[in-house]
């Protein structure tokens, strides 16, 4: 009997290497990403870019909820977003000489600890595809998976600080297709699945102009209508809101 | 539209009647019924085992009883008993001619004025908005409404609360829609006064207290917001958790209009709830420190904490939070929490027990059911479904208190404030 198990141990293990030895091998996730950074306009395109004004609009559709939404992003690393949804009013958010911040008329101001700093912080990154080498400590291949019906490789990027990103990268075009998260947010940890569709060209880098959320049993979608590249922007639409301002001076 | 549902219920009488011949289509219906409350379950219960049962073994048992039943008393039967097997409220078959009388709402946006609740089997009202057509014609607190619109109102009482699938605040809810109508359309409706006469009054409905909003899919709603002060306590009401912008503004205003003040008082009897969020962004101006939570919403795979952000200028005196069973699902957590946090004295009577937003569908044989989505702990542990905020001194609305221009329970939160009475 015992024999009967190894052999069927044996067995299983033959089975499993002779399939291994079938799979073709994957790319390595540094040339899916160099891939990704090429096939959206290139290290020059990027290169060039220094600013974004990004406008559109958000909507949840089952709930009925919209709204409009602006994001400002200047290099290095600097970020604003006001997002104007119908009942609820002004959400704001930014990132600033390393401090990320919230404010709402729901909830008042905050500032951004842990993850969800560090998420902020990397979301916040201009041009954050390009620069993935300085963003995440680890980047591997974990296989092959069908999105929306078209071959993706799948590659977990791991994070300097924080819970790792699985990117699903259409094998045909090179573009991101799909992104599976752990969202931070002050309610707790919430899995989310991000889906990219509708890649446009705007100021010569293609971007994903719709992009579908699913967290916490709610979906909503952004649509980026259009994205104005290196516009001037003010320095005062990076500054620290007031009550940010007076939160940081009581923490000290 | 009121002789159709008259024909209805005599349908269905009929149909019970016969319940012996039971058509193979109106079994087909069962069956239909049977599957969508199983699948529903199935698909949107917080719990992957709802009820930490095998839930495809329960489909196996309750399936044939369904198949099998000879009447539709006896397949309902066997619906509401899979669902007793989860021993979790806000999961119900509502017989057909409950369904219709609860979800009979209102027929237009048109309102007298009047809100009520059910003391002592019957509608009382408890206040009347000024300048209201009701206050107009002369209406007042503490009146019995014996008739609405040709619906004798202690009968409806009589019939809906004997159904336990129908909550105070259902049933105070189809009481109210009673009362309401079409914009210029009036409504026929009898009182006995203080003096237990009877008065009778043509009300005009006119356009309800407060300032139109919008929410997504909601209809439109009407909110309204009051503060004042009370000796040297602050008094904050306003009818439900929506319209952020112009609500959380004016509850601000009323925190920094209030710091020197010894209490405050909110009341959120009748309060409905509405958008959750506005819970944690009110209670931030009653703490001061970080990381406190009201609760944990619990979804499928994904527990929400409704974490308290500090807001300025916060306000550090006593809180009173008054509530009653009309108090439903956001004033329940918000109330439960602060109770929990012992940041606020709960006063008046046990809430709404819905602090979740419960879906009631019409099921293809007519009947209606009801389910949760998602569970609600409040920050001491208890579910607040189901369970409901048991205030920390009970005190309950009378008709002899309303027809005196009293507000017993108000006036007990004040004297607590005052420093007099339990601490």
């Amino acid at each position: 009997m015992n024999r009967r198990l190894v052999l069927s141990i044996f067995c299983s293990a033959a089975f499993t290497v002779s399939i291994r030895a079938a799979e073709p091998e994957l790319p390595t996730a540094e040339s899916v990403l160099d891939r990704y950074v090429e096939v959206t306009g290139g290290k020059a395109a990027y290169e060039k870019r220094k600013t974004e004004i990004a406008t559109g609009k958000l909507e949840f559709p089952a709930a009925g909820v919209k709204g409009a939404i602006v994001q400002y992003s200047a290099e290095p690393d600097k970020y604003y977003s006001s997002l104007d949804l119908d009942g609820i009013g002004k959400v704001e958010m930014g990132v600033i000489d390393g401090v990320a911040w919230e404010k709402s008329a729901l909830l008042g101001a905050r500032i951004k600890q842990g993850d969800e700093k560090a998420q902020a912080l990397r979301e916040a990154h201009m041009n954050a595809s390009y620069h993935w080498r300085d963003l995440y400590a680890k980047v591997e291949t974990a296989g092959v998976e069908t999105v929306n019906g078209e071959e993706c490789y799948k590659v977990v990027l791991t994070p300097k600080e924080g819970k790792p990103e699985t990117m699903f990268f259409e094998k045909k075009s090179g573009l991101m297709r799909k992104t599976t998260l752990t969202a931070a947010s002050p309610m707790g940890d919430v899995s989310a699945d991000v889906t990219a569709v509708e890649y446009k060209d705007f100021g010569g880098v293609l971007v994903a102009s719709k992009v579908t959320q699913k967290a916490a049993g709610q979906e909503f979608t952004t649509t980026i209508e259009n994205i104005k590249v290196n516009e001037p922007i003010p320095a005062e639409r990076f500054e620290l809101p007031a009550e940010v301002k007076a939160l940081l001076t009581k923490a000290k | 539209m009121r002789s159709c549902r008259r024909q209805g219920l005599c349908l269905i009488i009929f149909s019970v009647s016969l319940h012996a011949q039971l058509t193979p289509a109106d079994r087909q219906l069962n069956l239909d019924s049977f599957e969508k409350v199983w699948t529903t379950i199935r698909d949107t219960h917080w719990e992957r085992n709802p009820g930490g049962l095998d839930w495809l073994a329960i489909h196996q048992e309750f399936q044939p009883k369904v198949a099998g039943a000879e009447s539709l008393d006896e397949a309902r039967a066997a619906m509401r008993e899979m669902l007793s097997r989860l021993h979790q409220s806000h999961f119900a078959i509502l017989s057909a001619t409950v369904y219709d009388s609860v979800q009979d709402g209102a027929e237009g946006p048109g309102s007298s004025g009047i809100d009520l609740r059910v003391l002592n089997g019957h509608a009382i009202v408890t206040s009347v908005d000024a300048g209201s057509p009701a206050d107009r014609a002369g209406v007042r607190a503490g009146w019995i409404i014996v008739n609405a619109n040709g619906t004798d109102l202690d009968g409806t009482i009589k019939q809906l609360s004997a159904d336990s699938g129908v909550s105070e605040l259902a049933l105070t809810r189809a009481l109210l829609a009673r009362l309401s109508g079409p914009l210029g359309g009036t409504i026929p409706a009898s009182f006995l006064d203080g003096s237990n006469v009877t008065v009778h009054i043509k009300l005009n409905l006119g356009s309800p207290r407060g300032t139109p909003a919008t929410f997504g899919n909601l209809p439109l709603q009407h909110v309204w917001f009051e503060s004042r002060k009370i000796d040297r306590a602050g008094y904050i009401r306003f009818n439900m958790f929506l319209d952020v912008a112009r609500t959380m503004d004016a509850f601000g205003k009323a925190i920094s209009a209030c710091q020197e003040c010894d209490g405050l008082i909110i009341d959120l009897r009748g309060n409905p709830g509405g958008l959750g969020a506005m819970a944690m962004g009110m209670a931030g101006y009653l703490v001061d420190k970080p990381g406190l939570r009201l609760g944990t919403m619990y979804m499928r795979d994904t527990p929400l904490s409704f974490v308290i952000n500090p807001r300025q200028p916060g306000f550090t005196g006593r809180v009173a939070v008054l509530i009653d069973a009309e108090s439903a699902s956001t004033s329940e957590i918000f109330a439960g929490g602060l109770k929990d946090l012992k940041r606020a004295r709960v006063f008046g009577t046990r809430s709404a027990a819905a602090a979740l937003p419960s879906i009631i569908d019409r099921l293809p044989n007519g009947d209606g059911f009801q389910y949760a989505v998602a569970n609600y702990i409040s920050e001491g542990g208890k579910p607040l479904d189901g369970v409901g905020v048991q205030p920390d001194v009970e005190v309950r609305l009378t008709r002899e208190a309303l027809l005196a221009g009293r507000d017993p329970v108000a006036d007990a939160a004040l004297e607590w404030i005052r420093g007099k009475g339990t601490p």
